[in-house]
């Protein structure tokens, strides 16, 4: 017992001499080497499985209601210069805006989601925000109270419409996505652009 | 380069500044009575018609390069009358029917 105890220190000994670290104790990192690899996979297909591909959304509000938009839809934000009003254009036309020499179309966003309030003045645009959309080769400004930022989504954080919505205005929505602590409803830029 | 222009007449119908060729203006006319406002007579050029206006402010002559066409998005939400272009100066937009 003493001698095979001897050589088993022996044994051990040897081992810790020559590669400075016990075989339990390589064999264990090994297996915690694997055990990484394999989570890291694992959760790179468990993330990509989840969230598909990010969509960069820019957040924006009119009041206290927030709004969402793709961001690869967006052209510009500006602050709105003088707009020459259309006479015959449809209630939610604001007018026609010089944006850095070209013609601006601009929409008012509140006209378009509540069409049938339409009899009031139109909206002031002193300390807003234009942003300009374009899509399928159409492209016009919305007026907006205020801009907060663009933020990364992953798909599996955008939710569909709320059923509770009402059809007409549900159209113009691609979804609903969580923003800082609140849900904002994703703009379709094709629903707002096409009467 | 292109050199070519258009003298326009330029009027307020109350919303909007539009623009009409002078070429084809026949005659302005002051109508009477309380609402006021001018009668301008067009059809020099083309079919005759008349367009009620709050005040003929005079005319103005734009480049080629100052006339742009109307926005697609403005275009399918004008009833009636449409304009055919928008006329850009770095102070004024007029609206060219």
């Amino acid at each position: 017992m003493r001698t095979g105890a001897v050589n088993t220190n022996f044994e051990v000994f040897d081992m810790v001499s020559t590669s400075g670290i016990s075989p339990l104790d390589e064999a264990r990192e090994e297996l915690l080497r694997e055990a990484s690899i394999e989570a890291q996979a694992s959760g790179r297909e468990k993330a990509q499985e989840e969230s598909g591909p990010a969509r960069s959304l820019l957040v924006f509000f009119l009041g206290v209601e927030g709004f969402a938009v793709d961001l690869a839809h967006v052209r510009k934000v500006l602050r709105p210069a003088r707009i020459a009003r259309v006479s015959g254009a449809a209630p939610e036309v604001l007018g026609l805006m010089n944006c850095e020499g070209e013609v601006l179309c601009v929409l008012d966003l509140r006209r378009i989601l509540s069409p049938g309030k339409e009899t009031g003045p139109p909206a002031a645009t002193e300390g807003k925000f234009v942003v300009v959309l374009r899509h399928g080769g159409k492209e016009a400004g919305i007026l907006v109270d205020t801009v907060r930022d663009a933020t990364e989504h992953p798909a599996s954080s955008i939710h569909p419409v709320l059923d509770s919505i009402d059809p007409s205005r549900a159209r113009l929505f691609e979804g609903t996505v969580a923003c800082g602590g609140q849900f904002v409803g994703l703009l379709s830029p094709s629903a707002c652009l096409n009467p | 380069m292109t050199t070519g222009s258009v003298d326009l007449l330029v009027v307020d119908d109350g919303e909007a500044l539009r623009g009409y060729d002078c070429r084809d203006v026949v005659r302005v006319e002051e109508v009477a009575g309380e609402a006021g406002g001018y009668l301008v007579r067009l059809g020099r050029l083309g079919s005759p018609r008349d367009v009620a206006c709050r005040e003929v402010l005079g005319s103005v002559a734009l480049s080629a390069r100052e006339i742009r066409p109307v926005p697609e998005v403005l275009r399918e939400r004008v009833t009636g009358e449409a304009p055919w272009a928008v006329g850009l100066t770095e102070r004024e937009i007029y609206l060219l029917y």
